[in-house]
């Protein structure tokens, strides 16, 4: 009889240390593990994922929203979407889920020093990229300038109040919000986060930009950048696809012969067109 | 060359009987329906094991099951999460009667398992197998492995290699395991004559030439590459296919797989892996309702790029081995070679 250390497979348990809500669909988990000494040992990079476990709902695919260079816990922000997703949101801050990974690959954060960042993002499309946005600007190795432009449905969706008046209170950066239909009292830009571009005045050959969102955005983004002279190696985004083992075997998230798992989840756009994705 | 011995048909029932008491025995075994199955031995005597008919069954459930439990977990409460590794025996297991075709099935489920991320589950079972393989002499009536380069005769990956000489088998080995058998069981096999390897030769040339039907793939692999096969091929499979995943479960490549929770209690249960199938209408579906895959059009688009196409391109061969298992299971009529051939007609015209 031999104890099979299936530890490709096998979580480890997490407490909740703080659950920040940031609108009604979407919450920040920090979390630690509870084994202390895998906790002071763990490490990620921006764009990785956990597969997250939660009692009886399986395990699904979380980007770190947090800088890994921020030296606290890592934090996992999660929009309500289906089984495993309601329940997350139905624990308190206490209990305990299951983490293996991390996973996948990261943005390329080492060589964005001295560069002009443009980060484009649509409702929970600002998790993955709030990771990057963070860990540049606390990175010793300053970007030339960051500009993030965030898109929301409503005024109420927008998500991430806290880091938003964090960034706009930065005059290392610009950050500007956008929503899709208006709400009493809400004065700000109404339109798409396409509409936001002509703000920018860098010039694109020397800037890499970052877009995250739901799919129909990213597309349009994505097209928007390249007709303003983004060359395809610096528009950089993040799939989202169904997975199950995070490890490149199971191949639920197979993306013209790649797997989002392994292969990304971020890719450059002349990545995409080579898979004939765009 | 490799060592090669001769082991009399006659002494082929004492020499599993010998094997057995060392190993669980896996062998092709015609039931009381008639099928042939690989099946588990529980004596080697008064069964009849059926090397003339191509089993039913590959060897994929005895290294990938069906289902099989990860791990298990408790969680009395919603502070207390705990996950238990699970305790597995994985006796010492002798297949014996493995087709070429099901041989390089294994041998690319070893790329897939235990080339990056090693699975532990599939590593123990992989580590305790020992394979005996046997050449096809005739190719059954669905065959294309020498479309798929895995048959009918195979030499490398196997530990015993027997090819069917009429009254005796010429064995090869390969590998250590096998090597270790004719060492710790001398008298059932004495060296093979030069008749004997030069016979083994002429009916691997018999065998190449028995197949029925020819069945292009290289030309279905390069067609894929190059984007050349039209969308009307894939909405016309589309529209055949019956969202079973018959073709999946009875594929010896097929390796996809889904992991779930199992309830046992309202404080436990079991985290479950089992086959899937990418033809599965619901594989790519995503919490909140959207599919990056148009069922209506890429049903089973993935199922044959990713045999034919993406797995040439990464490991320089089509992980299709040619067993026509899927041919045989299909009501809809769009197995492989029903694709293939309409790629190659295309080609005609």
């Amino acid at each position: 009889m031999n104890i099979l250390q299936a530890d490709l497979y096998l979580p480890r348990a997490a407490e909740i240390k703080q659950i920040i809500e940031e609108n009604s669909q979407i919450k920040t988990f920090a979390l630690s593990f509870c084994e202390s000494a895998f906790d002071k040992s763990f490490s990620y990079e921006p764009g990785q994922f956990m597969m997250v476990s939660v009692p009886h709902c399986g395990e699904a695919p979380i980007s770190f929203s947090s800088s890994p260079l921020h030296s606290g816990l890592l934090e996992l922000s999660v929009r309500k979407a289906g089984k495993l997703t309601t329940a997350l949101h139905s624990l308190k801050e206490g209990d305990v889920v299951g983490l293996r990974g991390p996973y996948g690959r990261p943005f390329d954060v080492d060589h964005l020093a001295g560069k002009n960042l443009l980060f484009v993002a649509g409702g929970i499309g600002l998790a993955p990229l709030r990771s990057v946005v963070n860990s540049c600007i606390e990175s010793e190795e300053a970007a030339a300038s960051i500009t993030i432009l965030y898109g929301s449905r409503v005024p109420s969706d927008i998500a991430f109040g806290e880091d938003i008046k964090k960034w706009q209170a930065l005059s290392t950066v610009n950050c500007h919000l956008t929503v899709d239909q208006g709400e009493p009292g809400w004065q700000g830009h109404i339109g798409l986060v396409t509409s936001l571009l002509d703000q920018y005045k860098n010039d694109p050959a020397e800037t890499v930009a970052f877009v995250c969102g739901p799919p129909m955005m990213i597309s349009a983004v994505i097209s928007d950048l390249s007709q303003r002279g983004f060359a395809d190696e610096n528009i950089i985004t993040t799939m989202e696809r169904h997975m199950k083992c995070g490890v490149g075997v199971c191949r639920h998230c197979h993306m013209s012969g790649k797997l989002v798992c392994k292969d990304g989840p971020v890719f450059n756009l002349a990545e995409l067109k080579e898979l004939g994705e765009f | 060359m490799s060592d090669t011995y001769i082991l009399k048909k006659d002494h082929l029932t004492p020499f599993l009987r010998k094997l057995k008491k060392q190993n669980r025995l896996i062998a092709p075994v015609k039931n009381s329906h008639g099928d042939t199955i690989f099946s588990e031995l529980s004596s080697v005597d008064n069964v009849q094991i059926d090397l003339d008919n191509q089993p039913q069954n590959s060897l994929k459930q005895y290294f990938l099951p069906q289902q099989e439990v990860l791990f298990s977990y408790k969680a009395p409460s919603a502070t207390g999460y705990e996950f238990k590794p699970i305790k597995a025996s994985c006796p010492s297991t002798l297949y014996f009667g493995v087709r070429p075709c099901d041989l390089a099935a294994i041998l690319y489920m070893d790329v897939i398992f235990l080339k990056e991320s090693k699975d532990p589950t599939y590593q123990q079972r992989r580590r305790n197998s020992v394979l005996i393989g046997l050449n096809c002499n005739t190719p059954f009536t669905n065959c294309f492995c020498n479309a798929t380069r895995s048959g009918p005769f195979i030499d490398f990956g196997y530990d015993l290699q027997f090819t069917d000489l009429g009254d005796r088998f010429l064995v090869q080995v390969d590998r250590a395991a096998g090597q270790k058998i004719v060492d710790t069981l001398p008298q059932f096999f004495s060296p093979a004559s030069e008749d004997d390897v030069k016979k083994q030769y002429q009916l691997f040339l018999e065998a190449r030439g028995g197949f029925t039907t020819q069945v292009h793939v290289d030309l279905a692999t390069k067609k894929l590459s190059e984007g050349a096969v039209s969308s009307e091929v894939w909405l016309e499979l589309s529209s055949r296919c019956q969202d079973c995943g018959g073709c999946a479960y009875i594929c010896p490549t097929c390796t996809c797989f889904t992991i779930y929770d199992q309830p046992i209690s309202d404080n436990e249960g079991e985290r479950i892996r089992s086959w899937d199938a990418c033809t599965f209408s619901g594989f790519t579906l995503m919490a909140g309702g959207h599919n990056p895959i148009d069922r209506t059009c890429q049903a089973i688009e993935q199922r044959f790029r990713h045999k034919l196409q993406y797995d040439a391109q990464q490991h320089g061969r089509p992980s299709c081995v040619g067993c026509g298992r899927c041919v045989g299971i299909c009501f809809g009529g769009t197995d492989i070679v029903r694709f293939v051939n309409m790629v190659s007609c295309e080609e005609m015209i």
